[in-house]
C-alpha cells in the first residue's frame, strides 16, 4: 500500500496499538488517541467504513427496505450517502493529501470567477521574513495549487522581486516532513501519540490555572515577526496573562544595531536605506553585507544597483568601500575592499571617524577628541583611511554618502557610524531611521538566558514555543532546563527538535495557508492571504493560536476576522473598499512610514568611544553569519541547501571558513591543496576533502570541517548558523554542523581551532577559483577608462562578426576588450538554415521576422545572490541532486552563477560573478552534433530541447563551450529526494547507523541514486504539487537546459493573439530569472522591437558575447562590469590602463596610434576584398555568404 | 620416434607434448631461419619443410582435437569476466548512466574511450587482409585469419559502447533512419550518426571478408570429418583414431553448412579469388575511413583539444599501431601455447609487424608534437592551455603514460635483436595497447575537463561500473578469440599452402621460390 502522504513513521513517533490507545484514553481521560489516517486505503480499514461498504449497493436495497419499515431512513438519505462517498473519493484523489472536508465542492461545479483550467492565477500576499521584515509576493496558483512565488511589483519594499527565502518558501509548504497533526507526549508513559486539535482543545483546560493566576509559570518563546495583527494579539495575550514570561527570540540576530542606536538616539531604531544615484555617491560598508540576507536586502539591492547603472559614457556611478572580515556579496561589489578582522574593522571605523570628524564642525569635535589617534598598524594603511575620508568630505559628496556598520561590530561602532552619518549630513538623505518595536529590539540572547534560568529554577510550569526551536539553537543548559518544565507546547510548521521533545507538538499553518499580515522593514503593511486551505487541516497559524489562547471560549478562530478587526483600527475611510484593494494589490497603500532623522547625541557616542578604547583582539576572532537555511528553520528546504554559497560555492554544508593563510598556519588546509599554486586549488580531486577541526569558544567546542575562503581576513573564523539540524526531515537532517552552542557572548570570548583528525567531503558547484588569465570571460573596466573610450568603435566587424544587426557593423567597446578583435573572419561552407547573418537585411531572412528573443546580463549590476538560480529551479521543475551528486559535478541548475577571483589567491583583488545559462547560440555547436535532432533551432532564435526525442548521447553537452547543458544521470526529477527506497530494511540490517535513509548529511555514505529506480520511492503526491504543470518533468537519460522559459513565451503568444496585437509587447512577460533578479541585471525580450529594453542593452557599448570569437553568436549577451575605483588608491599599472584604448584586452597592449589597422588585418582594404571574393565563391557553391 | 603413428605424433605436437624437429640453423642472426636479409636468399614463409598434408593436419587439428589443458580454465576465466561485465551493463541500463563517473562537464569518458580503443584495434585485421593482400605481401597469410577474427571481435566490443553509453538505451534505435509518420530523421550533420554508418559498414564488410576467406578451409574441415565418417563405416583405418566419430557428424554438418557447397573446383577458386580481391578493394578505403570518421566525433567539435584537423590521419595511424600491437599480443602467446604455430608465424612475421609498430608509433608521436605546435601557432589561449594542461595538468600521468608507451617504448625496435625477440615484442605490444587506451582517454577526458570557462572545470574519476564494463569487454574479446581458436581454422590453410615451396613448380631448384 502506498502512503499518499510522506512517511511519518520515523524515529520515536510510533503509532500506538489499539490496546495502548484504549489505555491511554483511560489514563488521560481527555485523550482518545485517534488514529490519524492519511489515505483512503487506511480509512477503509476502519469499522465504520467497512460497515458502510457492506451496506452499499446492491445490498443498499436492504437499507431502503429497512428505512421504509423503520421509518427513520429514506431513499433520500441513501442517495446522500452515496453522493458523499463519491465526493470523498474525488476529493481525496484530486488534492492529494488533503483531508476530505464537508466544505469542499467539486471544482467543476463552482469554478472560481475568472478561473480557466490550465491558466494560472496570481494572488497577492506577503512573506514574513524569518529575520523580521517582509516582502510582497504574487503567488502563481494552478487550479488552486500554489506553485511558484514571485515578487509583488506593487509592494514598495521589494517591488516585484522575491528574496531567496521567499522563493524557496513554497518548498516549505510542500515539505513532506513538516508537522501534519498534533502529537501528544504522555508524560506518564513517555509515549508519543498522534492526536487531533480537538484533543488539544479538550486538553487546554490546562490553561485555566493560568487564567486565574495571571499567567504565573507560563512562558512563551516566540519568533520575532513584524505583523500588526500578531502584535495586537500578543498585546491582548499579555494583558490577559500579565505575569507570563514573554520572550521574543531570534537566535541568529545581532543586537548591535539596536543597542548602538539606543546609545546614540536614546531609543532603538532601525536603519532604512534610501540610496539613489543623486543621493548616494560614496558608500562605506564596515563589515556589513547589506545586499544579502538582511531584512532590507531587496530594497537595498535595488537601490544600490540604481547607483551603479552605467549605460553611456556620460553616466556616473557610486563608489563602494568595503571593509570586511569575510568575502560577502557586498565585498564582491566593492570598488575598494580591505579584508580586516572584526576588531580591525572597529579600528578602521575609529580611524575613519578620527580623520573625518575634525573637519566637520563643532558637534563632531568632541567626539573626534574622544576617539583620539587610531592607527591601523599592519592591518590597513592610513592612506586608505585618508582617501576614503577625502571621498566622504569631498564637497560634491557631502550629504551624498552612506556609512554602514555590520552585525560583527559592537554597538559603539554602530553609534559612531550614526554620528558620522549625521555629521556628514547623510541622515535624512541616503539613510533614515524608524523606531523599533519592543519585540524587535529585545535582546534574544538575554531573554533566553533569563528564561533558561527561570526554567532551571522550576519557575516555569508551561513553556510555549511558537515558531522557535530552542532545543536546537538555544544556549547551553537549555536542554536540561527544558526537561524540567512539566508541560511544553510547540507550534511549528517545520518539524523541529523542540517539537519532537514537547508535550504537545502542534502543526501550524504555513503562511501560504493562513490569514495574517506583515509589516516590512520600511513599515509597509501588507496582508497575508491563504493560497490554499491548510494541507494538514486543521491547523492554526501563530496569529490564530495566540488569539485562541487568549480567549479559549471561541469554537474556532478565524484569522481572516482577526486581521480585519485589527486593520479596522488603523485603516482610514471605507474599510471594505480598502480591504479589498489591499487584498487585490497585496499591500495596504500609504503605510510606508516616513523615516525619521533623529538628533544624534554626540556626547554619548564620545563617552562610549572613551569606554571602548583599549580593546585588543586575542587569538582567533569569530564571526557568526546566517546561512541559507536562515536561523535553521529552512534546513529541510532542498533548494536552499543546494544553492551555492557566496565565495566558496559549497552546498549542503557549513564548514568553518578561514583565509588560506590562517588555515595554513593552523595546519588545517584542505587536503591536496597548495596555497602557492592557485591553479591546483580543489581541482585535483573529484571529491575535495576538508580536514576536521575542533573549534572551542568559552569552553564549548564543536568539531567541524575547515574550508578556505580566499579574501577573508586572517586570524578570523566565520561560522555559519542554521545547519546541523537533527530533526528537520529527510533533507536537512545532519547537513552541516550546529554552531549555535558556540554563540554566546560577543567578541570577548577566546577561540581556538585545533586539528581533530579525519576528513569531510565538501561539495562545491565550482571547484575552480581563478579565471586562468582568460580576462575576456568576465570583462571588467574602470569607470574612467570606460568614460574615455566607451564610445570608440572599430569599424566593420560586420562580416567577420556575423552579426544580424544591420546597424551594428563594428566592434563596440566591450567587444574590443576580448578576443574578437583578434579573430579572423569566420567562414563556414555550411550555414545553418537560420543563419542569415550575411544578408539579414533582406526581408525574407528568417531572423528578420519578429519576435527574436534575446537576453542580456549586466555584470555590473549582478550581485551574485543566486535568486535567478532558485527562481529558475522553481519555474522549470529542476530537481535537486544532493551532496554526493553535486560533488560529482551533476548539479542540474539551468542558470548558474560562476564566481572568479582575480589576483593573488592569498589576497584577491576582487570577486566577479557571472551568471551563465544557455546563451541560445545562433550557430549552436550542440545542434550540429546531436545525432537524433533532439536539440534544434527555432525561427525565433531559441535553441529548443526536445526531451522525448533525446536519447542521451551527451554529445551536445560535450560540444557546448559554455557547459550549460544538464544531464539527468538518474531519475532525479521523479524519485523521492535522498532516495527513500523499498530495500531500506536490508540496508538497515547491513548498516544500522543509516536508519534506512541515505542522503546528504550524516547519511551520505551511500548514494541512493545507485539503487535501481524500481526500488526507489517515487515523489510524494505532496511534493508533486509544487511542480509547474506547464513544464515537463524530465526522465532519466535526458539532456536539459535553459529554454528562455519557453512556456511563458508561448503563454504570452496566446494572450497576444487573443488581444489581436501585432506583436508581443515588450515587458509583457518576463523569464523567471529576470523576474527574480533584485537588481534587474537580466533583461529579456524581442530584440527586433526598436525600443525594447533588450534591444537597447544588446546594442549597448558594454554588451559582448561570451566566447563570441567561437562564432557561436549567442542570443544572451553579457555586459562589461564597470568599477569605480579611486585614482589615488589604485596601482600605477591600473591607472595607466585608463589611458589605453581597449582593443586588445588586458593581455597585451599596443601603442595607441595606428594599432587598429596594424593588428586587425581584416580592416586592411585589400584583405577585405579578398574576403569578399571568397564570399562570392561560397555563393557559387550554393551557400549563402 | 618412428614407432609412433604419424597421426599420433601430430596429435602430440598439437597438444604441445612433442616439439617439432629441431633444425634451427646455427646462425643466431637468422633466428629460426627466417631472419635472412640477403638479397639473394629468400626467407622461408613456412618452416620445417611442412607438406600440404601436414599443414592441413596441424591447422585442422586445432579444431578437431581436444583442446589443450589450459584452454578450458582460460575460457572459464574470460567467460566469467564477460559475464560480470554483462551484469554490470544490465545494472547500468537498469539504474542509469550516473553509475558511471561522468559529470555534466565530462560527459564522455571511459565509454567513448573504450569505443575508440576497440575500434582502433579492429584496424589491423582489415589492413593485413586487404591492404597487404593488394600489395601482394605473402607473409600476411600466416596472420590474416587471426587478425581478421580479432577485428570482428574488437568491433563487437566497440559497438557495445555506443549502444550502452546513451542515457536511454531503449531508445537507441532512434539513431537509425527509420521511416516514420512524424517525418523525423536522424541528424545527418552529426558525426555520431556517421559513426553509426561507418562502424556498421566496417563491421559488415570485415565479417564478409573473414567469412569468405574461410570457405575453402571450412570445406577442408568438412571433408576431413566426412572422410573419417566414411572410413569408420567401412571399417578401414581411421586417421587420428582418437577423434570420436560422433562429433564428426556435427562437424561435417556445420562445416558443410558453412562451406556452402565448396567443391575445390577451379571455377570455385576463380570466383573466390576474384571476389576476395574485390572485397579487399572495398575494405581498403574502409581502413582509412572508419577511424577518420570516429575522429570526426572530436575534430568537428569546438572544444579545445578536440577541434583539430590532424585527427583523421592521426587516428588511422594510431589505430593501425594499436591493432598490430593487439595482434601480436594474441599471437605471441598462441605461438608458445601451440608450438607448431611457430612454423607458420615465424620470427620474420613478428619482425615485420614490429616494424609496422615502429613506423606507426612514430607517426602518432609526430602527431602528438604537431598538436602542440599548432596549439601554440594558433595563438588561441584556450587551445594552448588545453595542451599544456594535458602534459602538466591533473591528468599528466595519463599523458606521460601515453607518451612513454606509444612513442618511447617502440623505439627499442630500432634494434634487430629486440624486434625479433618475442618476449620484447610482447612487452612492447602490451605497453602500446595500454598507451593507445590512454591516448583516447587523454584526448577525451583532459580536453573536456578543462574547456573554455574555468568556472565549469571538473575532474573525472571512474566508478566501479566503468572499470568492470571495460574489463568485461576484454572478457568478451578473449572469450570469442578462444572460441575462434578452438573451432575455426586459425590460419588460412589454402593460402599457406599456396606459399609453400612445394606449391612452386620450380621448388626443387635452388635459389628460392
Amino acid at each position: 500500500m502506498t502512503d499518499q502522504c510522506p512517511s511519518t513513521t520515523k524515529g520515536e513517533k510510533k503509532r500506538p496499538g489499539k490496546a495502548e490507545l484504549a489505555s491511554l484514553a483511560a489514563a488521560s481521560g481527555t485523550i482518545h488517541g485517534r488514529k490519524a489516517w492519511r489515505s483512503l486505503e487506511e480509512i477503509a480499514d476502519t469499522g465504520e467504513f467497512r460497515d458502510f461498504l457492506e451496506r452499499e449497493f446492491p445490498a443498499g436495497a436492504s437499507e431502503l427496505e429497512r428505512a421504509e419499515s423503520e421509518g427513520t431512513e429514506s431513499r433520500r438519505d441513501f442517495l446522500k450517502l452515496m453522493g458523499a462517498s463519491l465526493a470523498l473519493a474525488g476529493a481525496a484523489t484530486i488534492p492529494g493529501c488533503r483531508r476530505p472536508d464537508h466544505k469542499i465542492m467539486p471544482y467543476s461545479r463552482v469554478v472560481p470567477e475568472d478561473s480557466l483550467p490550465g491558466k494560472p492565477l496570481f494572488y497577492a500576499t506577503s512573506f514574513p521574513r524569518p529575520d523580521g521584515g517582509a516582502e510582497g509576493l504574487l503567488v502563481e496558483t494552478h487550479e488552486g495549487r500554489p506553485t511558484k512565488i514571485e515578487g509583488n511589483p506593487l509592494h514598495p519594499m521589494n517591488q516585484g522581486k522575491p528574496s531567496i527565502w521567499a522563493l524557496a518558501s513554497i518548498m516549505g509548504l510542500y515539505d513532506p516532513d513538516r508537522l501534519k497533526y498534533p502529537v501528544y507526549k504522555n508524560p506518564a508513559r513517555n509515549a508519543r501519540v498522534e492526536a487531533t486539535w480537538d484533543d488539544f482543545k479538550t486538553w487546554s483546560q490546562h490553561f485555566a490555572q493560568y487564567e486565574s493566576n495571571g499567567g504565573e509559570g507560563l512562558a512563551v518563546l516566540i519568533d520575532k515577526k513584524s505583523s500588526p495583527s500578531r502584535a495586537a494579539a500578543i498585546a491582548a495575550f499579555r494583558k490577559k496573562f500579565p505575569k507570563a514570561r514573554w520572550v521574543p527570540y531570534s537566535p541568529a540576530e545581532s543586537v548591535s544595531g539596536a543597542e548602538g542606536t539606543r546609545l546614540v538616539f536614546g531609543v532603538p531604531m532601525r536603519e532604512v536605506l534610501n540610496m539613489s544615484k543623486e543621493r548616494t555617491r560614496i558608500i562605506v560598508s564596515l563589515d556589513r553585507d547589506f545586499l544579502h540576507l538582511e531584512p532590507g536586502e531587496m530594497a537595498n539591492s535595488r537601490q544600490f544597483a540604481s547607483t551603479r547603472l552605467v549605460m553611456s559614457t556620460k553616466d556616473t556611478m557610486s563608489r563602494l568601500y568595503c571593509v570586511e572580515s569575510g568575502f560577502s556579496l557586498t565585498g564582491a561589489q566593492a570598488d575598494h575592499r580591505l579584508r580586516l578582522s572584526p576588531t580591525q574593522v572597529t579600528a578602521f571605523a575609529r580611524a575613519l571617524a578620527a580623520y573625518v570628524l575634525p573637519k566637520l564642525g563643532s558637534d563632531a569635535m568632541g567626539l573626534a577628541a574622544a576617539i583620539g589617534d587610531v592607527s591601523g598598524g599592519d592591518a590597513f594603511s592610513s592612506r586608505f583611511v585618508e582617501e576614503c575620508g577625502k571621498d566622504l568630505l569631498d564637497a560634491e559628496n557631502r550629504g551624498k554618502s552612506l556609512i554602514l556598520a555590520g552585525p560583527s561590530q559592537p554597538p559603539e561602532i554602530h553609534a559612531l557610524v550614526a554620528a558620522l552619518n549625521a555629521a556628514l549630513g547623510n541622515i535624512g538623505q541616503s539613510i533614515g531611521y524608524l523606531p523599533m518595536t519592543e519585540e524587535e529590539a529585545a535582546d534574544s540572547a538575554k531573554g533566553i538566558a533569563e528564561l533558561t534560568e527561570a526554567m532551571a529554577a522550576g519557575e516555569v510550569s508551561t513553556l510555549i514555543c511558537i515558531n522557535t526551536n530552542p532545543l536546537y539553537d538555544g544556549p547551553a543548559g537549555f536542554a536540561e532546563a527544558f526537561a524540567k518544565v512539566p508541560t511544553t507546547i510547540t507550534l511549528s510548521v517545520e518539524s523541529t527538535e523542540t517539537a519532537a521533545a514537547s508535550t504537545w507538538s502542534l502543526n501550524a499553518a504555513h503562511y501560504l495557508e493562513s490569514w495574517g499580515d506583515t509589516q516590512s522593514h520600511d513599515g509597509v503593511i501588507a496582508p497575508i492571504q491563504p493560497m490554499i486551505a491548510p494541507l494538514y487541516e486543521p491547523a492554526m497559524s501563530d496569529l490564530e493560536f495566540i488569539t485562541w489562547l487568549t480567549d479559549r471560549s471561541a469554537e474556532r478562530v478565524d484569522g481572516y476576522e482577526v486581521v480585519r478587526n485589527v486593520w479596522r483600527g488603523f485603516v482610514q475611510g471605507d474599510f471594505e473598499a480598502q480591504w479589498r484593494r489591499a487584498l487585490h494589490d497585496g499591500v495596504l497603500h500609504n503605510t510606508q512610514q516616513r523615516t525619521q532623522a533623529p538628533r544624534v547625541n554626540f556626547e554619548a557616542v564620545a563617552e562610549a568611544m572613551v569606554r571602548m578604547s583599549g580593546q585588543a583582539p586575542k587569538g582567533l576572532e569569530v564571526v557568526f553569519q546566517v546561512g541559507y537555511p536562515a536561523d535553521g528553520r529552512y534546513a529541510n528546504v532542498a533548494w536552499l541547501q543546494e544553492l551555492p554559497q557566496t565565495g566558496t560555492r559549497t552546498v549542503w554544508d557549513n564548514p568553518i571558513l578561514m583565509s588560506p593563510q590562517t588555515a595554513a598556519a593552523l595546519n588545517l588546509e584542505p587536503l591536496h591543496y597548495k596555497v602557492e599554486d592557485p591553479n591546483r586549488i580543489y581541482t585535483k580531486d573529484t571529491y575535495p576533502y576538508a580536514q576536521m577541526a575542533t573549534i572551542t569558544i568559552n569552553g564549548r567546542s564543536v568539531t567541524a570541517p575547515v574550508w578556505i575562503l580566499p579574501g577573508m581576513a586572517d586570524q578570523t573564523v566565520i561560522l555559519t548558523l542554521g545547519y546541523g539540524r537533527q530533526n528537520s526531515g529527510l533533507v536537512g537532517d545532519g547537513v552541516g554542523f550546529n554552531f549555535y552552542p558556540l554563540k554566546g557572548g560577543r567578541r570577548t570570548a577566546e577561540c581556538t581551532v585545533a586539528r581533530a583528525g579525519g576528513r569531510h567531503l565538501i561539495a562545491s558547484t565550482q571547484n575552480h577559483w581563478s579565471m586562468e588569465g582568460r580576462t575576456s570571460i568576465v570583462r571588467a573596466v574602470d569607470l574612467p577608462r570606460f568614460q574615455k573610450f566607451g564610445d570608440t568603435v572599430i569599424p566593420k566587424g560586420h562580416y567577420l562578426y556575423g552579426d544580424q544587426f544591420p546597424t551594428k557593423d563594428s566592434l563596440n567597446f566591450a567587444e574590443q576588450l576580448g578576443e574578437l578583435s583578434h579573430t579572423p573572419p569566420n567562414r563556414s561552407i555550411y550555414l545553418n538554415p537560420f543563419n542569415n547573418s550575411k544578408d539579414n537585411t533582406q526581408p525574407e531572412s528568417t531572423y528578420s521576422q519578429g519576435p527574436q528573443w534575446a537576453m542580456t546580463i549586466d555584470q555590473t549590476l549582478c550581485t551574485g545572490c543566486g535568486a535567478c538560480t532558485l527562481a529558475c529551479q522553481a519555474e522549470n521543475n529542476i530537481p535537486v541532486v544532493g551532496k554526493k551528486e553535486t560533488a560529482k559535478g551533476r548539479e542540474m541548475t539551468w542558470i548558474r552563477v560562476d564566481r572568479y577571483y582575480t589576483g593573488d589567491v592569498n589576497n584577491p583583488d576582487a570577486m566577479f560573478h557571472q551568471p551563465v545559462a544557455c546563451v541560445h547560440c545562433e550557430n549552436a555547436p550542440c545542434e550540429t552534433v546531436c545525432p537524433v535532432n533532439a536539440t534544434v533551432h527555432g525561427p525565433e532564435g531559441i535553441n529548443y530541447m526536445t526531451y522525448n526525442r533525446c536519447i542521451g548521447t551527451r554529445y551536445c553537452a560535450n560540444n557546448c563551450p559554455y557547459k550549460v547543458r544538464r544531464f539527468n544521470f538518474f531519475d532525479y526529477g521523479v524519485t523521492k529526494f535522498n532516495g527513500a527506497y523499498y530495500g531500506k530494511e536490508l540496508v538497515e540490517a547491513i548498516a544500522p547507523d543509516r536508519q534506512g535513509i541515505t542522503g546528504s548529511g550524516k547519511h551520505n555514505k551511500v548514494n541512493p541514486n545507485l539503487i535501481p529506480p524500481r526500488l526507489r520511492q517515487k515523489l510524494d503526491e505532496i511534493e508533486r504539487m509544487q511542480k509547474n504543470p506547464n513544464v515537463t518533468v524530465r526522465s532519466r537519460g535526458v539532456m536539459e537546459k535553459c529554454s528562455y522559459c519557453i512556456q511563458r513565451i508561448n503563454a504570452a503568444r496566446v494572450e497576444t493573439k487573443l488581444a489581436n496585437l501585432p506583436h508581443i509587447p515588450d515587458g509583457f512577460f518576463q523569464t523567471a530569472c529576470q523576474q527574480a533578479c533584485p537588481t534587474n541585471a537580466i533583461t529579456f525580450g524581442d530584440q527586433l522591437l526598436k525600443d525594447s529594453a533588450v534591444s537597447k542593452t544588446r546594442h549597448s557599448v558594454r554588451s559582448y558575447w561570451l566566447l563570441g570569437y567561437l562564432n557561436t553568436r549567442p542570443r544572451t549577451s553579457h555586459m562589461v562590469r564597470v568599477m569605480n575605483p579611486k585614482r589615488e588608491l589604485c596601482d600605477p599599472e591600473r591607472v595607466k590602463q585608463w589611458d589605453e584604448p581597449p582593443m586588445h584586452g588586458a593581455e597585451h597592449s599596443h601603442p595607441a596610434e595606428g594599432h587598429s589597422d596594424s593588428h586587425a588585418y581584416f580592416t586592411i582594404p585589400s584583405r577585405k576584398r579578398d574576403d569578399r571574393g571568397y564570399a562570392l565563391s561560397l555563393r557559387v557553391l550554393g551557400a549563402k555568404a | 620416434m618412428s614407432s609412433i603413428h604419424p597421426d599420433q605424433l601430430t596429435a602430440q605436437r598439437l597438444a604441445g607434448m612433442a616439439r617439432p624437429p629441431a633444425d634451427v640453423p646455427a646462425n643466431p642472426a637468422e633466428g629460426d631461419g627466417t631472419l635472412i636479409d640477403e638479397p639473394g636468399r629468400r626467407a622461408p614463409l613456412v618452416l620445417n619443410n611442412r607438406s600440404f598434408k601436414e599443414v592441413s593436419d596441424i591447422i585442422c587439428g586445432y579444431a578437431e582435437n581436444k583442446p589443450p589443458r589450459w584452454w578450458l580454465p582460460a575460457i572459464l576465466l574470460s567467460g566469467t569476466l564477460a559475464g560480470i561485465g554483462g551484469m554490470f551493463i544490465a545494472y547500468l541500463i537498469i539504474t542509469g548512466i550516473g553509475t558511471w563517473g561522468l559529470t555534466n562537464q565530462v560527459d564522455w569518458a571511459w565509454d567513448i574511450t573504450n569505443f575508440v580503443f576497440w575500434i582502433g584495434i579492429g584496424h589491423a585485421g582489415t589492413l593485413i587482409s586487404a591492404i597487404l593482400c593488394l600489395l601482394k605481401q605473402k607473409w600476411r597469410t600466416a596472420v590474416n585469419r587471426a587478425a581478421e577474427a580479432m577485428t570482428i571481435f574488437a568491433v563487437i566490443c566497440a559497438a557495445t559502447f555506443p549502444g550502452i553509453h546513451v542515457g536511454r538505451q531503449w531508445m537507441a534505435w532512434m539513431l537509425f533512419p527509420l521511416p516514420n509518420s512524424n517525418w523525423i530523421w536522424p541528424n545527418f550533420r552529426s558525426p555520431l550518426l556517421w559513426d553509426v554508418f561507418a562502424v556498421s559498414t566496417y563491421g559488415t564488410v570485415s565479417l564478409l571478408f573473414w567469412y569468405m576467406g574461410m570457405i575453402p578451409d571450412f570445406a577442408t574441415l568438412r571433408d576431413r570429418a566426412d572422410r573419417r565418417l566414411r572410413h569408420a563405416g567401412d571399417g578401414g583405418p581411421i586417421l587420428m583414431p582418437f577423434i570420436p566419430v560422433r562429433t564428426d557428424k556435427i562437424r561435417a554438418f556445420v562445416y558443410g553448412l558453412l562451406a556452402q557447397g565448396w567443391r575445390f573446383s577451379s571455377r570455385h577458386w576463380h570466383r573466390y579469388e576474384a571476389a576476395y580481391l574485390i572485397l579487399a578493394g572495398i575494405s581498403t578505403p574502409l581502413v582509412l575511413s572508419v577511424h577518420s570518421i570516429v575522429s570526426f566525433d572530436f575534430a568537428t567539435s569546438v572544444i579545445p583539444g578536440w577541434h583539430t584537423t590532424i585527427f583523421p590521419p592521426y587516428f588511422v595511424a594510431g589505430a593501425i599501431f594499436g591493432g598490430f600491437a593487439m595482434v601480436l599480443m594474441l599471437l605471441i602467446p598462441a605461438r608458445e601455447l601451440y608450438p607448431n604455430m611457430k612454423d607458420f608465424i615465424t620470427l620474420r612475421h613478428l619482425e615485420n609487424m614490429a616494424k609496422i609498430i615502429l613506423v606507426t608509433g612514430m607517426m602518432v608521436g609526430f602527431a602528438y608534437s604537431m598538436e602542440f605546435f599548432i596549439a601554440w601557432y594558433s595563438g588561441s589561449q584556450a587551445e594552448l592551455y588545453a595542451f599544456i594542461n594535458r602534459a602538466t595538468g591533473p591528468y599528466w600521468w595519463a599523458y606521460w603514460t601515453m607518451i612513454s608507451c606509444n612513442v618511447l617504448s617502440p623505439q627499442v625496435f630500432w634494434n634487430k635483436a629486440m624486434r625479433t625477440s618475442p618476449v620484447v615484442i610482447f612487452i612492447v605490444s602490451t605497453l602500446v595497447t595500454i598507451g593507445m587506451w590512454f591516448e583516447r582517454f587523454v584526448i577525451i577526458v583532459t580536453s573536456i575537463h578543462r574547456a573554455f570557462l574555468p568556472g565549469e572545470w571538473h575532474m573525472f574519476s571512474p566508478s566501479l561500473v566503468d572499470i568492470m564494463i571495460f574489463v568485461g569487454s576484454f572478457g568478451v574479446f578473449v572469450t570469442l578469440f578462444l572460441l575462434f581458436m578452438r573451432f575455426l581454422p586459425v590460419f588460412a590453410m589454402s593460402e599457406i599452402k599456396a606459399v609453400l615451396p612445394q606449391a612452386n613448380p620450380h621448388a626443387d631448384q635452388k635459389g628460392g621460390h
